[in-house]
């Protein structure tokens, strides 16, 4: 009994101690991360599924069940988005985070200023304003005579393309343009991978003689795979949420050929109002993008050592 | 210190969260908020505020808006008006976000077209019980249809902007093609075909001048598709019966029509990427003898570029040539009759989530009908080079000088009483469902069809696919 009487008011100090001095601090800060994230993750999420339940209306919804969901299978531009969403997905993000590695690798032995030099260089389509960048695509796609990509074609002899107006190449356009403009953050992140990798592995390897080849098969892509995976599983999931470029440049044309579903959701909620639809395609794409980074985690992620 | 730093990081945490908050309440909506501040009892002088959210409708309207106000307030020393200027591009987001939240402004300037989208969300205001005989009976009751759904009136219009061609006069001379006659008599598809071919130049294995050049980019291709079916006896989405109207035989009849302009080479290959500014940029600087759609005030933008030029000012368009701006009709399929385009813009009222009261909704009918009426019509609809649709308006405007060429005042007249008539019986739900066909559909094989990538028939039997699948076999037209 005597042990007894003398643990409870140590427990009781314990926890007092819990809730005093740095420990109150930090509740007090999770608890704003925390209300931040209830306000503006948890409960428009939240929202957003009983509103898939429903015809939404600002004076009064109705409940319609699973009306929006069953209506999404019979709907052939929601199937041509998500088709459009994937090829996008699967020809634009490999290749971006391949061209990242690519100039990480080649920008790492350089001296630093000149590394910062080019980081900048790279990252400035990442600051600059989309509406910009789309601006001065739109100037590159240009169908007419003027348009750059059509003069230099023109060099070649092949004669102007309807870059953005034809079904053929107004999917490549989107993807020339993401291909060439989306490596900024990630040649950050992979520089910075690179530097994290102790020097003492490249001096081994140089005594042993490895080529440029061998560091890079054998030091550099091991160690940066968590990286890769990271900007993969990141890269997929932006790419699945891909909506201005289409908004900007082509309005999901021509014959539907570049509508994403972020196009076809922001279309259907805030062109048509038809918010229950809008709503049960996001939390659809939600679930296929949970879906696929799993899958990813699973695949890609089996040998990777943190 | 340590303590101090957390506070301070806890307050401005605080201060964001609050502000937050703030921003997403349900602030007293314009129409919540006066219309808790409208009395509801019959005291007519008790102090209002109203809102409004109004582009530019010309480009003198922003300028002129801080007079209009005043006008208005002197009128009614009771009334507040409070106008927030939007851009044209910014306007439908922004209303459409408001509308969406429960919280628009009491009055908004849009399309009648979109009065149905609007009406589906409750929040439009039927203003026929507010509005007295006086306001009502000053309008042209053609217009005024448009503003209807239903049985219910929304707004009212400020003037009916006519869709047509916009034609070079030296080029259309020197081509030999009678504008004058096309003007007062119009003209049939084959002949507007081979009337683009004589406008047309080739040079150098190339085009160097189109004979049209019609902005079919993006949204700028529904208005191309609107002004050929109404030409082609299907002036509305639907019928008189209420049946979708474009899987008649006709529709197919203006997809073969378009097919074989565009296989005469008078007009650009690609026009399913030309764009509005790049359309325009193309007829001033002599690189097409008829641009579209071509609205009345082009004449103005194309005279004030003729000043700039003559004056050596070097912000005239670069390349830009003087050029004589001369409406021109839409060309009539078969034996139709002229259906001319028009589009009617006007101001609607809305509510917020709480129901205004009846004085409230009476000041903004009041505020709706000072825009669209009298001086302020008069004035804007001169600078828009639009005719005027009320007999205040047309009293008001006797003192305003319009420099239209006599023959384009002439034609847009002549257009106006041509116009398609208005159809306020489609109802809310037929219209959303044509709407997602044109903007799914229809807009996107149009612009496959420009770019030759489909044929008439393979977009004709997708839109009579989709046309089936939203209105049933007996809901579409069969011929």
């Amino acid at each position: 009994m005597p042990e007894y009487r003398s643990a409870v008011p140590g427990a009781v100090k314990k926890r007092r101690a819990r809730y005093r001095g740095d420990a109150l601090w930090g509740f007090a800060f999770i608890g704003i991360a925390l209300l931040i994230f209830f306000l503006f993750t948890i409960y428009p999420v939240v929202y957003d599924l009983i509103i898939s339940f429903q015809h939404f209306k600002p004076l009064g919804s109705t409940w319609v069940g699973f009306q929006n969901y069953i209506g999404l299978f019979h709907d052939a531009v929601f199937g041509q988005s998500l088709l459009n969403t994937v090829i996008y997905t699967v020809f634009s993000v490999p290749v971006v985070i391949f061209l990242s590695f690519m100039i990480a690798v080649l920008v790492f032995p350089l001296k630093k200023w000149l590394q910062t030099v080019f980081k900048a260089v790279y990252y400035l389509p990442a600051v600059a304003s989309g509406v910009s960048l789309s601006v001065v695509w739109l100037w590159i796609f240009q169908p007419m005579s003027g348009g750059l990509l059509n003069r230099i074609i023109r060099l070649l002899g092949i004669p102007n393309q309807n870059w953005l107006g034809s079904s053929k190449t107004a999917m490549f356009s989107l993807l020339l343009m993401a291909w060439l403009s989306s490596e900024g953050t990630n040649v950050i992140i992979y520089i910075a991978a690179l530097l994290g990798i102790p020097a003492s592995l490249f001096e081994s390897a140089e005594l042993d003689g490895a080529s440029f080849f061998n560091k890079l098969r054998y030091i550099i892509l091991p160690l940066l795979k968590p990286t890769t995976l990271f900007l993969f599983v990141t890269g997929i999931i932006a790419s699945f949420q891909v909506f201005m470029n289409a908004y900007l440049m082509t309005g999901g044309g021509p014959n539907n050929a570049t509508t994403m579903v972020g196009l076809l959701i922001f279309y259907n909620a805030f062109k048509y109002f038809d918010f229950g639809t809008a709503a049960a395609q996001s939390l659809v794409l939600a679930v296929l993008i949970g879906i696929v980074s799993i899958f990813q985690f699973k695949i890609l992620g089996e040998d990777v050592e943190y | 210190m340590k303590k101090g730093m957390r506070l301070i990081s806890i307050g401005l945490a605080a201060c964001m969260l609050a502000g937050t908050a703030a921003a997403c309440a349900r602030k007293g909506t314009s129409s919540s908020a006066s219309a808790s501040t409208a009395p509801t009892s019959s005291a007519s002088a008790a102090k209002d505020t109203i809102t409004a959210l109004l582009p530019p409708i010309s480009t003198q309207f922003p300028q002129e808006t801080a007079q209009y106000v005043k006008d208005f307030e002197t009128q009614y020393p009771n009334l507040t008006l409070k106008v927030e200027p939007v851009s044209w591009d910014d306007e439908t987001q922004k209303l459409d976000v408001q509308v969406n939240a429960g919280t628009p402004p009491d009055i908004s300037f849009i399309a009648s077209t979109d009065i149905p989208k609007y009406v589906s969300t409750g929040l439009l205001m039927d203003v026929s019980s507010f509005a007295t005989s006086d306001m009502i009976s000053d309008f042209d009751q053609t217009q005024l249809q448009y503003m209807k759904n239903g049985n219910g009136l929304y707004g009212f219009p400020a003037y009916m902007d006519m869709w047509a061609l916009g034609g070079n006069k030296a080029m259309l001379e020197k081509a030999g093609i009678d504008w004058q006659s096309i003007q007062k008599n119009g003209w049939t598809w084959d002949q507007f075909r081979q009337d683009v071919l004589k406008g047309t130049v080739k040079s150098g294995g190339g085009v160097s001048r189109y004979g049209m050049v019609f902005a079919c980019s993006g949204v700028t291709a529904t208005d191309f598709l609107a002004m050929l079916v109404n030409e082609a006896g299907m002036p509305s989405p639907f019928t008189t019966d209420l049946k979708y109207a474009y899987t008649s035989k006709n529709f197919l009849t203006v997809l073969n029509g378009m097919k074989d302009l565009i296989s005469d080479g008078g007009i650009p290959n690609n026009m399913d990427s030309v764009d509005a500014g790049a359309r325009w940029n193309m007829f001033l600087t002599g690189k097409t003898m008829i641009t579209g759609k071509g609205l009345a005030t082009f004449e103005g933008s194309a005279k004030k570029n003729d000043a700039k030029l003559a004056a050596k000012d070097s912000t005239a368009v670069k390349d830009s040539i003087p050029v004589d701006y001369i409406i021109l009709p839409m060309p009539t399929f078969g034996s139709f009759k002229q259906q001319a385009t028009g589009e009617v813009d006007g101001y609607v009222v809305f509510r917020g989530k709480a129901k205004p009261s009846d004085e409230h909704m009476k000041n903004v009918v009041k505020a709706a009908y000072a825009f669209s009426s009298g001086k302020v019509a008069a004035q804007t609809n001169s600078e828009l080079y639009v005719a005027n649709i009320t007999s205040s308006g047309r009293e008001a405007a006797k003192s305003i000088t319009v420099s239209a060429d006599p023959s384009n005042a002439a034609e847009e007249a002549r257009l106006v009483s041509e116009a398609a008539p208005a159809r306020p019986d489609i109802s809310s739900d037929l219209g959303d469902k044509a709407t997602k066909i044109r903007d799914q559909v229809m807009v996107p094989k149009f612009q496959a069809l420009l770019a030759g990538e489909i044929t008439p028939q393979q977009m004709y039997d997708a839109v009579k696919a989709a046309a089936v699948a939203a209105f049933g076999q007996d809901g579409v037209v069969t011929d």
